[in-house]
């Protein structure tokens, strides 16, 4: 079986700096599989080089057996590849439900002249994207939420709007950086909750890119840690906390008594 | 405050309005405007059509500065490009308005893609400038290109008649305005709830994740440029109807200036707000000249010696100040008005 998502020896250089090298995993179907490592690490740049807003040095990054290497990045919404970013990325003068429905873009067809017009197709369409994500809203519980301008919510509420725009694309990989970072205990368990709900009822695949050590050990099935751009260690959670790699990459060497 | 409002379908979360009260005051509004010729004078009807003219004008501009967050400097260009398209057509080839009209659009839309490719990198001021030298270039080529536009001779736009009515009179001319801003109007508000309107506006507030969205940026950047400068062309051709005798100096930087003014002043991305910011900076000139007329005499001949120089101060004060005390402009004076009627008596 084809992994859904894999990276084929992936490095990505600007100038001098290699921010990823060499790089290779396999993101299973139905998986949550987290990347880990500490900060610079190459973590984001790995998630854009996915969602194509980098194109890899060398090396390839397949979906469902397909190269997304020379695709563009507006392409990849289409083929099912959905994101949130690390620093927020909410349209923020519009309201939380035209923020989702920007979600839905892919799967509208409307052209410019029915949509001046309003009439038959592209308002069926309108009221058939709307009744999907008014059940995202339904799901992310923020029906109070809908009509308020995403500017003014707080930060965890932002982050919870830009998870909805991801799943409104109706993706099969979901990608999602530093989701719970800024967010409180509670925020966190919330959308813990989500990402068990998205893998267990819609059997979605997500990929995640997290500091927070709680959420990776609790709901990851697998984990891949990578430092200075290069993969040292993957493996099931548990493996992954007794790694001494990873310990060291995170907490450093011992230093030696003279 | 409105209570006891429920939407049973998802048709009434996508209408325009749900409010019975919003759409009776609408065919009202529509209605007074329908009657209005007869009640005004041909000097306020001709300040009417101007309005007109200039609210087409906005909510063109709009989808493009406003919506997809792009700055243009060119629309006196889209303007003249529109006005001397249909002006030829009308007077030189004597092809009917229906055709010239919308001509003078698709003209300006063809050529704001071609200003529209160089520029899809561009952002902010450097757009600005883009496109500030297109206008630049249009105003050389009316000038040069003497065989088509008459160059600096100007050219006389007569012969709009439909129906053996002529349509560069009074009555039919505001009529026909008044058609066109309708349908602008509503295929703004139409535009602006469907996919289209909503790539437009996450362009403008982060372009990576419009993209990530499965948003294709070079076409949406393209579209807002056609669409934009396809109404401002149908405004550019109404204004030669209106007008009837169109040169350079009809054109000028000034315009586009203004243009920006207004949907600055109305509020940016609002398409209330550029029709409400149209209709005030069309009518301040007005207000002006019957504020000096109220003091008499040396103030009055002051206003008509210096009529530009006082026009231009005043622009100048409104923009600063609106950009000072109220940022979201006209429109945010509206909803701040709407939210005090509604909450009466309670603050908040």
């Amino acid at each position: 079986m084809t992994a859904l998502l894999e990276l084929d020896t992936v490095t990505k250089r600007f100038g001098g700096l290699v921010a990823v090298s060499d790089v290779s995993l396999k993101v299973e179907q139905g998986q949550i599989y987290s990347l880990i490592g500490p900060n610079g690490a190459g973590k984001t740049t790995v998630f854009n080089l996915i969602s194509a807003v980098f194109r890899p040095s060398s090396g390839r990054i397949l979906f469902e057996g397909r190269d997304l290497t020379h695709l563009p990045t507006y392409a990849l919404a289409g083929l099912g590849i959905a994101r949130t970013f690390q620093n927020l990325a909410v349209f923020k003068h519009e309201t939380v439900v035209n923020n989702l429905l920007v979600g839905m873009h892919t799967h509208l067809r409307t052209d410019p002249l029915s949509a001046a017009f309003f009439w038959g197709r592209a308002r069926r369409e309108e009221i058939r994207a709307r009744e999907r994500v008014e059940e995202i809203i339904e799901f992310l519980e923020i029906e109070d939420l809908r009509d308020h301008t995403v500017g003014t919510l707080s930060y965890g509420q932002q982050k919870r709007v830009e998870l909805g725009r991801a799943l409104a694309i109706s993706p099969k990989l979901l990608l999602l950086d530093e989701m719970v970072s800024g967010m409180n205990q509670e925020e966190r368990e919330d959308i813990a909750r989500f990402i068990l709900d998205l893998k267990d009822e819609l059997g979605m695949t997500v990929f995640m890119v997290e500091h927070d050590m709680g959420i990776v050990m609790d709901i990851s099935d697998h984990v891949c840690v990578v430092n200075h751009g290069r993969k040292i260690a993957e493996g099931a959670p548990g493996e992954i906390a007794a790694n001494p790699a990873v310990i060291e990459a995170y907490l450093g060497t011992k230093r030696v008594a003279a | 405050m409105r209570t006891g409002h429920f939407k049973e379908r998802t048709g009434q979360l996508v209408a325009l309005s749900d409010s019975k009260v919003v759409w009776g005051w609408t065919v009202a509004a529509i209605a007074a405007l329908i009657v209005l010729p007869f009640v005004i004078g041909n000097y306020q009807l001709t300040l009417m059509v101007s309005a007109l003219i200039a609210v087409i004008g906005a909510v063109g501009l709009n989808m493009l500065t406003g919506t997809t967050g792009l700055i243009s400097l060119g629309q006196a260009g889209f303007l003249a490009v529109g006005a001397y398209t249909n002006g030829i057509l009308l007077a030189d080839y004597g092809l009917p308005v229906w055709i010239s009209l919308p001509a003078g659009g698709l003209v300006a839309g063809l050529i704001s893609i071609v200003v529209g490719i160089p520029s899809l990198r561009l952002k902010g001021l450097y757009l600005a400038i883009t496109t500030l030298a297109f206008a630049f270039i249009i105003n050389h080529v009316i000038l040069y290109a003497e065989g088509l536009t008459h160059g600096p001779n100007g050219l006389f736009v007569t012969g709009a008649k439909m129906f053996g009515i002529d349509l560069q009179k009074g009555k039919p001319l505001y009529y026909l305005a008044l058609g066109l801003t309708i349908l602008t109007i509503l295929g703004a508000l139409n535009l602006s709830r469907t996919r289209i309107g909503r790539a437009w506006m996450a362009i403008r507030d982060h372009d990576i994740a419009a993209r990530v969205m499965g948003v294709d940026l070079v076409r949406y950047k393209l579209l807002a440029f056609f669409m934009s400068s396809f109404v401002v062309g149908i405004a550019g051709g109404l204004l030669s109807l209106q007008i009837r005798f169109i040169n350079i100096d009809v054109f000028a930087l000034i315009l586009s200036i203004e243009a920006l003014a207004i949907i600055i002043l109305g509020g940016l991305g609002s398409i209330a707000g550029a029709v409400l910011g149209a209709i005030f900076l069309s009518f301040l000139p007005e207000a002006i000249r019957l504020f000096f007329e109220t003091f008499g005499d040396p103030q009055s001949t002051l206003y008509t010696s210096y009529v530009y120089e006082i026009r231009g101060i005043a622009y100048g004060v409104v923009i600063v100040l609106f950009l000072r005390f109220k940022p979201d402009g006209l429109i945010g004076v509206w909803r701040d008005a709407r939210k005090y009627w509604s909450n009466w008596p309670l603050a908040y």
